[in-house]
């Protein structure tokens, strides 16, 4: 044994035993990541709909309730389509004719000859440039004074909901999260505690030489920090595994769960999931320090 | 420096251990500890390295007295004492030597400044060969020299011995007193509890003995 060896002989000895602590943070570090990973696919997806959804506006024109009434479907949604050029922010305008229409409600009524008899209203549909601000109340003003039953819609009350859900997964995921690190905090303490008792003539004896809290402590929360550091990673490990093989499924064109959206994490996303055993193994220091200095106070 | 006034001590709702104890022990001084068995010897010691509060009376250590000291100051008062205590303590994980440079680590010191000093100390006891084995592999006397080369390491103001020349022959008992005396001249304050005559009658020095956990004079030095 060189020199430099004997002279680091580690205060506490390894722990024997300690496997059935690192299983379970390296779990609870996996549910950590996959709820993490969960509320950043349910962010991203979130934007996409903003993105896919707040960008345009469509302006339906109703047929007149009466029949007999005098007013040309023609005329107005021309008159709304010059309204539309003139409103700044606009940046396409696409008119959908009768056949579209006809295909929208096609899935619900099918091609019947009875549908074209139907007063299906006018659409125009319309991209809005990016960063441009449109007031929609003040265009529908104008709008009815062409169209008097014609209606804008920004699809607010669509991203609104779909936010809300998005929301919804994302707070359920930082409630897994913090579950997760209460349950981490208590098993680490509660190994700590264990770890104590079964050094208690070690801790004694320092104690008794003059060794500070501090020194003591710092020899649980290195030996804690560490093996959560290393549970904790294993776990984020196997869970950017199961990411990186959801998004290789989609990418080699089979769907992983039906109806949601990509599960893949992107590079940058991923690395997001180190922070797992970053914040784990703080909480570990942190608590086996707290846990240490409180059964220090203990004695005299 | 040291000062005991009217100290009882009693564990949980026993009987006292310790009956109004009152003595002094002035800087340099080396002093014998006797007493039958369970005359409260240990627990005498266990005052003196602050392991154990007393139950009444007053001490002052080192010239802090311990009822008005704040818990605080209680490591570096700690750190001044060296102990061998009867049933050695020695970390079963470290080597002889990592065992004795133990007081050195905690005091701060780098291994760069303390190897030599600890593996002279080694050669001194008689271990210079055994520096790398853990205690589990040494004998009782070989763990009894480690254990007195940790407490003297460091060279401390006070050195508390509980019976340390219990286990090892005649020859190394006068050698590891030798140490004692040694230590003692450079300005060390040493007792030593014991019950081997034949040790006290060649040291002459102070003796004070615990009957019935009462102190007893019984010779100055």
């Amino acid at each position: 044994m060189s020199e430099k060896e004997r002279v680091r002989g580690r205060i506490l000895p390894r722990e024997k035993g300690a496997a059935p602590l690192d299983v379970v943070i390296g779990v609870m570090a996996f549910l950590a990541a996959l709820a993490l990973g969960a509320s950043m696919l349910a962010n991203r997806q979130a934007e996409g709909w903003r993105e896919g959804l707040s960008g345009r506006l469509t302006v339906q024109i109703l047929q007149p309730d009466h029949p007999t009434a005098k007013r040309d479907m023609q005329t107005e949604t021309k008159a709304a389509l010059d309204i539309l050029r003139d409103t700044p922010g606009i940046l396409t305008i696409t008119e959908m004719s009768d056949a579209d229409a006809a295909k929208l409600v096609e899935p619900w009524l099918g091609t019947d000859a009875l549908v074209k008899d139907l007063p299906l209203p006018r659409l125009i549909d319309a991209t809005i440039e990016p960063g441009a601000h449109v007031n929609f109340a003040e265009l529908q003003t104008r709008l009815q004074t062409v169209a008097p039953d014609s209606n804008v819609d920004d699809h607010t009350r669509w991203i609104a909901r779909l936010q809300g859900l998005a929301n919804t997964i994302i707070y359920a995921a930082y409630a897994v999260l913090l579950l997760i690190a209460l349950a981490t905090a208590a098993a680490v303490s509660f190994a700590t505690r264990a770890g104590l008792e079964a050094h208690h003539d070690i801790v004694a004896l320092l104690h008794q030489m003059g060794a500070h809290s501090g020194f003591i402590a710092r020899a649980f929360e290195w030996h804690y920090l560490v093996s959560t550091f290393a549970a904790s990673a294993v776990g984020a490990g196997f869970a950017a595994v199961t990411f990186l093989l959801a998004g290789g499924l989609e990418f080699a064109g089979v769907e992983a769960v039906p109806f949601l959206p990509p599960l893949g994490l992107n590079p940058q996303e991923l690395a997001w999931l180190l922070a797992v055993p970053v914040v784990s193994g703080l909480i570990a220091w942190v608590t086996a320090r707290l846990s240490v200095l409180a059964a220090l106070r203990e004695i005299y | 420096m040291i000062r005991f006034e009217n100290v009882g001590m009693r564990y949980g709702p026993g009987p006292e251990v310790l009956r109004d104890v009152t003595f002094q022990l002035e800087p340099g001084t080396f002093t014998f500890l006797t007493g039958p068995s369970g005359a409260g010897k240990s627990t005498l010691l266990k005052l003196l390295y602050l392991a154990e509060p007393p139950s009444r009376g007053l001490i002052t250590i080192f010239g802090t007295d311990l009822a008005t000291a704040r818990r605080s100051a209680f490591p570096a008062l700690r750190r001044r004492i060296g102990v061998v205590f009867q049933d050695f303590r020695l970390l079963s994980h470290l080597s002889a030597f990592d065992n004795v440079a133990l007081p050195l680590r905690l005091a701060g010191r780098k291994p760069e400044d303390y190897a030599h000093d600890v593996e002279e100390l080694l050669n001194w006891v008689g271990l210079g060969d055994r520096m790398n084995a853990k205690p589990p592999t040494l004998s009782g006397g070989e763990q009894q020299r480690v254990a007195i080369a940790r407490a003297v390491v460091g060279q401390p103001d006070l050195l508390l011995a509980d019976e340390p020349t219990g286990n090892v022959d005649p020859e190394i008992a006068q050698r590891l007193i030798r140490l004692f005396g040694e230590l003692n001249r450079l300005g060390t304050t040493v007792l030593i509890a014991t019950h081997d005559r034949s040790l006290i009658e060649r040291a002459r020095a102070r003796e004070m003995r615990l009957v019935d956990g009462r102190l007893v004079e019984l010779r100055r030095a």
